[in-house]
């Protein structure tokens, strides 16, 4: 099995004029190819401080951070940008749907930057849409989606280009129970497929579409541990 | 199915409608003006550029060392075109030609008909030189006998109903008590409008010559009036050439050489922008316009652009996210950069569709306000220069919000945030300072080019220029001239009347005089009797000219200037290079005010032909009427041309009328552009300080506390533009100034007048949104959070 992430003592601080906040503290951790792992913990524990790390949205202050077995923590601004739009797929808590864009141009969006023709771009597009099943809202602006759709949407722009690695930051936070339901069985399917899938979350509900979690409080893991050790 | 960055641009448009609209004003706007001052300059570049020869065409000029410094001139003597003939094996071809204009009043006579002509005399090689196409008639030979003469089409339609018919046919030119008979040996098509010279019927130089008996008279000592052009062979040296060049006099005159006069030549085209010499030295002419237009598009284009700038970064808070989002994608620095320099760069382009429509809307006015008949002709050239307008534009506006933008970090601005940074704040401050002190330059420059014409107007000059009437006589008027005189001094409603060699206003010639072992450069005056009591002129000592007198002759009255610069303690009976001062006139304009009053001579000269003739106010079209009669009378079929006075003394300030009305429209458009942006700030700040301004409300703040609060930040950056432009706008103006000899003295209210106007838009603009804002109920911007 190949290694999808490995960090060791991965350190981010945040600082103020005044005060230096710890947000990330030595945090070592694997996860392997095909798993789906929770990271759980109370607000401000550094749960989306360690997504944002992991997904190269943000830089570390310190300790390494491997991404398919390649070391990221130095990646320029270019490296990181071409690791993100090759192998990572995101997945929000407020969708972040570009408003302007009309749900197959918001999905299609990935591709684009991947440089995918425009024929082909077309048929990825509608095949991922129809599998969630939003082929028919293909046309409309986020806004006049429900939220469950909307995050739908998300997930369809995530797994367009197939990346091997999904991170999910509070995927169900806005949603209904129903919608919320719906998404995590979305996030199963995948993962069932050979996805890697990484979910921040709060809710042990939700934790429990996972294979492990891992727990984090104050910046530290404090506990891992697999699903029939919940 | 519109292009990606069409339909990005759509949909911001519907989602930032006002933004949109401010910005597509003002780039549109922006462009319109850099268009308009674009066809100005090209038309200003074009001049003299349509020869074949360009390139290898040059004019010879002549330095002289005087006592006021080098003079440079376009004037030389018609041996010389000869000895360079011979001389100079490098050029292929040579010509003199009288300058133009040089006749005043030439008139041409045929079948009964009287037009009024401007001629030119020139050597046989005129028309190889210069690409006039000929319609009758060949460019070598056409001007090779003497009695020739070429007609421009337009006269020999007028003379002979075709250029065909007119070829062989008799035409009497006449000028003042001066005619004689031709035979048309040619017609040219006419002198294009973009030439520095206009003429309409070129005669051989030889006969010029012999008219003028100056084959017994010319020597290399003279100084001559004529211009003298020349082609290089090609692949001829010309920096060789004006080494030559520069020591050929002083091998013809050893008086030149004493007078320290030197040839050089200067490419002939470039003669109409870079026509000014200082002190021997190319200072520039009418290129310094040019500049100065380029510059102002420049700047306008650069106010255009803020306005962008600052629209796009400030409501960047609105668009991060989705840069968030963007990168989050995969989306690399530099595609973000492209996307939004794409954006900018296709919202000037639209500009573009835009100011090309608003330039057809005000190319009549303009052409008028700018004396040019220009068109948009869909040449490469313009649409080349309308792309890459809109192209650096689009770039200039979009480079700083691309960069601004794309450089966050993705996670710091997912959650739709905009972290604030104060090096943003003042940039984004820092651009409308930049954009009202240029506006706030423009507004100084207007006030003072105004108040320098309206000084120029009121200026006392030592004449009384009202209700004068030039014209030129020829036929028997000119013949008879003294006779003719008299009769119109007796028509009812004629003050007065006297004659001038050429005109009562411009440059006269001028000769080096000495008196008791000083050296004065003088100008010469030839004028008739009663020319001092026609113009009002005031003598300070002496007496004017008077029939009674009969040594008046010999006799000169010299002005003011004249006697301080000599130094003459007791000027009246004083002898001045053999001839004898009668009387002292005070001082007066016969220059623009560009010049300082330089010391003059009048001279009796009771035959030349330029009427001045002062009439009784309010009675001037019968007077003139009778004047025709008389005219008519003495010369029928000849036709008066009169002016007045006061018209051809304001023709003197042309270019400072244009340059005035320019300055008014593009300083209004400058300020429109800059008050455009700060209202699509304030309707930004209104917006981001909702919240802050719905607090304060419900504490108890009244709607005029927040107007203030929400006006006071902008208010200081307009006060600090005015800060720096006042000192900047004196150091520009005093140069504009310095190119009169008598000009406005600084009033403190110039400058108080353009911070005040500045201050007063910006408020004006700032408070409608302030209000807005203010009189919101604050429960639903508290609500809104």
């Amino acid at each position: 099995m190949k290694r999808m992430i490995k960090t060791e003592n991965l350190e981010k601080v945040y600082r103020t004029e005044e005060v230096q906040t710890k947000a990330l503290n030595h945090v070592s951790l694997t996860v392997e190819q095909g798993e789906f792992v929770a990271i759980m913990g109370p607000s401000g524990c550094g749960k989306s401080t360690l997504l944002n790390l992991l997904g190269l949205l943000d830089e570390p202050d310190g300790g390494s951070l491997q991404l398919l077995g390649t070391e990221t923590s130095r990646y320029s601004e270019r490296q990181r940008a071409e690791l993100r739009k090759r192998s990572l797929g995101f997945v929000f808590q407020s969708f972040n749907l570009i408003d302007e864009l009309t749900v197959f141009e918001n999905v299609e969006l990935p591709l684009r930057y991947l440089g995918v023709g425009a024929a082909e771009r077309r048929q990825r597009v509608e095949q991922v849409l129809e599998k969630m099943q939003l082929l028919h809202r293909r046309n409309h602006f986020p806004l006049q989606l429900s939220g469950g759709q909307q995050q739908r949407v998300a997930v369809a722009r995530a797994v367009v280009n197939a990346p091997p690695l999904l991170l999910a930051d509070e995927p169900t936070g806005n949603l209904d129970s129903a919608s919320g339901h719906d998404v995590l069985g979305l996030l199963t399917e995948l993962n069932e497929t050979g996805t890697t899938v990484l979910m921040v979350t709060h809710s042990e509900h939700d934790a429990r579409y996972a294979r492990r979690v891992i727990r984090l409080l104050d910046g530290q893991v404090v506990l891992e541990n697999s699903r029939n050790q919940f | 199915m519109l292009p990606y960055p069409l339909l990005l641009l759509y949909r911001n448009f519907k989602r930032f409608k006002s933004t949109f609209f401010i910005n597509l004003i003002g780039l549109s706007t922006g462009l319109a003006g850099a268009l308009l001052i674009y066809l100005w300059i090209s038309d200003e570049r074009s001049f003299d550029r349509y020869h074949a020869l360009d390139g290898r065409l040059y004019q010879v000029l002549e330095n002289r060392r005087t006592a006021a410094g080098i003079e440079t001139q376009g004037g030389t003597m018609p041996l010389l075109a000869e000895a360079l003939r011979r001389e100079m094996p490098e050029i292929e071809l040579v010509a003199t030609t009288t300058p133009v204009p040089f006749f005043p009043g030439f008139t041409l006579v045929a079948g009964g008909q009287h037009l009024d002509a401007a001629p030119k005399y020139a050597d046989p090689a005129f028309f190889q030189l210069f690409s006039y196409p000929l319609l009758v008639g060949t460019p070598a030979t056409v001007l090779r006998d003497k009695n020739g003469i070429v007609l421009s089409e337009a006269l020999a339609t007028k003379l002979f109903r075709s250029p065909q018919n007119s070829l062989g046919k008799a035409v009497e030119w006449q000028m003042a008590d001066l005619k004689q008979t031709c035979l048309v040996a040619g017609v040219f098509a006419g002198v294009p409008r973009n030439s520095s010279e206009q003429f309409d019927c070129v005669l051989p130089f030889a006969s010029f010559k012999d008219l003028m008996h100056m084959n017994e008279t010319i020597k290399w000592d003279d100084e001559g009036p004529f211009n003298t052009y020349l082609a290089l062979k090609e692949g001829a040296d010309p920096a060789q050439f004006q080494a030559k060049l520069a020591g050929l006099l002083k091998t013809k005159s050893a008086q030149a050489q004493a007078q320290g006069r030197t040839l050089f030549v200067r490419p002939f085209a470039a003669g109409y922008l870079h026509g000014t010499y200082e002190n021997g030295v190319a200072t520039g002419g009418r290129i310094t316009y040019v500049r100065l237009l380029a510059l102002i598009a420049g700047l306008i284009l650069v106010i255009a652009s803020i306005n962008f700038m600052n629209l796009f970064t400030a409501k960047a808070s609105r668009r991060v996210k989705e840069v968030g989002i963007r990168k989050a994608l995969g989306a690399s620095r530099a595609a973000l950069v492209g996307q939004y320099l794409t954006e900018s760069v296709v919202m000037a382009l639209l500009a573009l569709v835009v100011a090309v429509g608003l330039v057809q809307l005000v190319l009549p006015q303009f052409s008028e306000l700018t004396g040019k008949p220009l068109v948009l002709r869909w040449e490469p050239q313009l649409v080349g220069a309308g792309l890459a307008l809109a192209l650096g534009t689009g770039l200039l506006a979009g480079s700083y919000p691309a960069f601004y933008l794309s450089g966050f970090q993705p996670a710091a601005v997912l959650k739709g945030k905009l972290p604030t940074k104060a090096g943003d704040v003042w940039t984004r401050q820092g651009l409308v300072v930049l954009q009202f002190t240029l506006s706030v330059l423009f507004i100084v420059a207007v006030v003072v080019v105004n108040a320098q014409l309206a000084f120029v107007q009121h200026q006392p000059l030592g004449y009384d220029k009202a209700h004068v009437l030039r014209f030129e006589t020829a036929g028997r008027a000119a013949r008879q001239q003294a006779a003719f005189l008299a009769e119109v001094k007796k028509l009812p409603g004629v003050v007065q009347a006297s004659t001038v060699l050429g005109g009562f206003l411009g440059g006269r010639h001028v000769e080096e005089m000495s008196w008791r072992g000083k050296r004065l450069p003088v100008g010469t005056m030839l004028v008739n009797y009663d020319l001092l009591e026609t113009m009002g002129l005031h003598l300070v000592a002496g007496r004017s000219f008077a029939p009674q007198f009969r040594a008046d002759s010999a006799a000169i009255i010299v002005n003011q200037a004249l006697v301080a610069g000599l130094g003459m303690p007791d000027p009246v009976g004083q002898q001045l290079d053999g001839a004898r001062i009668v009387g002292v006139v005070r001082d007066f304009h016969y220059e623009s005010l560009h010049e300082k009053i330089k010391p003059l001579l009048l001279k009796l000269d009771p035959t030349i032909n330029t009427v001045l003739a002062k009439l009784q106010p309010g009675a001037e079209q019968a007077t003139i009427a009778r004047l025709q009669q008389l005219y008519a009378a003495y010369s029928p079929g000849f036709p008066l041309d009169y002016t007045f006075l006061d018209a051809d003394y304001q023709a003197q300030y042309v270019a400072e009328r244009r340059v005035a009305v320019l300055a008014r429209y593009f300083a209004g458009l400058a300020i429109l552009i800059s008050a455009l942006g700060l209202l699509g700030l304030a309707a930004f700040t209104a917006e981001r300080r909702r919240k802050e301004i719905g607090i304060r409300k419900a504490l108890g703040a009244s709607e005029l506390g927040i107007v203030w609060l929400l006006t006071s930040s902008l208010t200081w950056l307009v006060v600090v533009a005015i800060v720096l432009a006042l000192p900047l706008s004196y150091l520009l103006m005093e140069r504009w100034l310095e190119g009169f000899a008598y000009r406005v003295a600084w009033q403190w209210w110039y400058f108080a007048a353009a911070g005040l106007g500045a201050l007063l838009i910006a408020w004006l603009t700032v408070s409608v949104q302030a209000w807005r804002a203010a009189r919101r109920n604050p429960v639903l911007s508290l609500r809104a959070e």
